[in-house]
């Protein structure tokens, strides 16, 4: 019985020592996508404009330069003051299509590093379209054994949340005003 | 054809050492005619690999085997058909790939897993898989004697396992968080492109010394070595450039800018052909004068890019738009496209 308690409580430490994410970083990758009863030049009309974010919820104010030119920069203020500092990789009007990174963010404010984004908008049929948001990132915490804000998971959560409520908002912006 | 041969040789070689002294020096004249030998088998081997390069007589790779590491699978591609023929499970986010010599075997890197897994080609099953360090990525195999080297992320070392017994027979430190490594086609020396440190090591393959430390653009990723074992290039992730490293002089002898966040290098033509994952592009760089002859369109994040054996085709694997592209290496157009498992990233040499 004893030998048993001790074999147990010799035993427990090692399981506890094996958290799921007890591992290093791998790349993580979400797309999201939203159907809007909107025409896509429309819908691109509005997510086109790399220097004009004022479609998703919450994003505050866009601050930027170089308009949508390829290396233009842009500066996100969000709703309780974090910033992203991001610029545009490449930006094809005729694809209807733009590709940026995140060239700073404090993983307080979003948990990713080396972040990288597509986004896009498809004609579908009757008159309206499918927007396409994707990402490509790592998780805040770049070493192994990251805490539990700066995992995976929490990396990933992160991003689904931010286009979650960018494309439902977008729908609810363009559907109303159309 | 050129480590077929090699390894029969070893084989041989192995063989004779088991004779007692005595047989030994009774062999010592035929060991002498078949060192001789060898050497001219090697002769024409190496003669035969630079014919390759140009798109000579050897014959095209058949398979590729890519890791889709969202997916947590190796898809196998058959490259006549360009069709994806199996897919094998391979928990652990599977990343770094290398072959056997003879291709027989597949050896993958699961960062996630901290494992090295290894596969029967043929039978598309895996067969052992082997705890390793803390951060194994970047994975090679030395063309003579088949030792497997893995680069540690985390350890800042490279780790040497027996093929065979899959035992740890050696280390050496590198810079910091080494990610892409490679061995010169006569198995002399190793090189990892250290990514944190901003170095190239190049590494004494049977001392297992680090004999020099070259610096080299910002964080190099992959590394690849030219046929006649001159030459290293490392993709520097952050300063968007390709360094050339000459491996006599220890040098850099050469800094090509490149497309967004270059990542791996594959070797066809004369040209090196560089993986830009931010810019969707695979730069193609003369190698006589230094400089971008064409960007090529690819899917989205290319990352992992080798070239077929007879120099032909240059092959890559699309990580966001989960395909595998064929480039011919002659026209640098993309002439054929396979969708492959989620997160295909083929970090390697991972044609047979």
């Amino acid at each position: 019985m004893l030998r048993c308690l001790a074999l147990l409580l010799a035993l427990t430490p090692a399981v506890l020592a094996l958290p799921a994410a007890a591992h290093g970083p791998t790349r993580q990758k979400v797309t999201e996508t939203v159907e809007i009863n909107a025409p896509a030049d429309k819908v691109w009309a509005v997510i086109g404009n790399f220097q004009d974010m004022s479609w998703h919820p919450a994003v505050t104010k866009t601050e930027g330069e170089g308009g949508n030119a390829e290396g233009a920069k842009r500066t996100l203020t969000l709703d309780g003051g974090g910033l992203i500092h991001e610029s545009l990789l490449n930006y094809d009007a005729d694809k209807k299509s733009l590709k940026y990174q995140i060239t700073d963010v404090d993983v307080k404010v979003l948990p990713v590093n080396n972040y990288s984004s597509w986004l896009s908008v498809e004609e579908a049929d009757g008159g309206k379209s499918v927007v396409t948001w994707k990402g490509a990132f790592y998780r805040g915490y770049m070493n192994n054994d990251p805490p539990p804000e700066l995992n995976d998971e929490a990396a990933v959560k992160a991003v689904k949340g931010v286009y979650r409520g960018g494309l439902d908002n977008l729908k609810k912006l363009l559907e109303a005003g159309g | 054809m050129f480590e077929r041969t090699q390894h029969r040789v070893c084989r041989y070689a192995t063989a004779l050492l088991r004779f007692s002294v005595t047989q030994r020096l009774l062999c010592a004249g035929l060991v002498g005619t078949l060192a001789l030998g060898g050497m001219l088998i090697l002769a024409q081997g190496l003669l035969g690999q630079a014919a390759a390069a140009d798109g000579g007589t050897a014959e095209a790779s058949r398979e590729a085997f890519v890791t889709a590491q969202v997916a947590d699978k190796v898809a196998v591609v058959d490259l006549a058909t360009f069709k994806s023929v199996a897919e094998i499970e391979v928990s652990g986010k599977p990343a770094g790939i290398a072959m056997s010599p003879d291709g027989r075997w597949v050896y993958i890197t699961t960062p996630e897993a901290k494992e090295l897994v290894v596969i029967d080609a043929d039978k598309r099953a895996v067969t052992r898989r082997v705890k390793l360090g803390d951060g194994p990525l970047g994975i090679a195999v030395h063309p003579v004697d088949g030792r497997i080297i893995v680069a540690d992320w985390y350890d800042h070392q490279l780790t040497v396992v027996d093929p065979a017994t899959f035992d740890v027979v050696g280390t050496v430190e590198t810079g910091e968080s080494p990610s892409g490594v490679a061995v010169t086609p006569d198995g002399g020396y190793i090189v990892s492109a250290d990514r944190d440190s901003d170095e190239v090591s190049i590494i004494d393959a049977q001392t297992l010394k680090r004999v020099a430390a070259v610096k080299v653009g910002q964080r190099p990723f992959g590394i690849t070595i030219d046929a006649s074992g001159e030459r290293a290039y490392t993709a520097n992730v952050k300063s968007n450039d390709l360094s050339v490293v000459d491996l006599t002089s220890r040098k850099v002898i050469g800094t090509v800018p490149v497309g967004q966040r270059p990542y791996d290098v594959a070797l066809a033509k004369g040209r090196a052909f560089v993986t830009d994952q931010y810019g969707g592009t695979v730069s193609v760089v003369d190698l006589q004068s230094f400089k971008v002859i064409k960007t090529i369109a690819v899917g989205e994040y290319p990352e992992g890019i080798a070239t077929d054996r007879d120099g032909r085709h240059v092959y890559v694997a699309c990580w966001e738009a989960n395909t595998l592209e064929r480039i011919d290496a002659v026209t640098l157009e993309v002439t054929k496209t396979v969708e492959v498992n989620d997160g295909p990233r083929a970090f390697g040499l991972f044609l047979r």
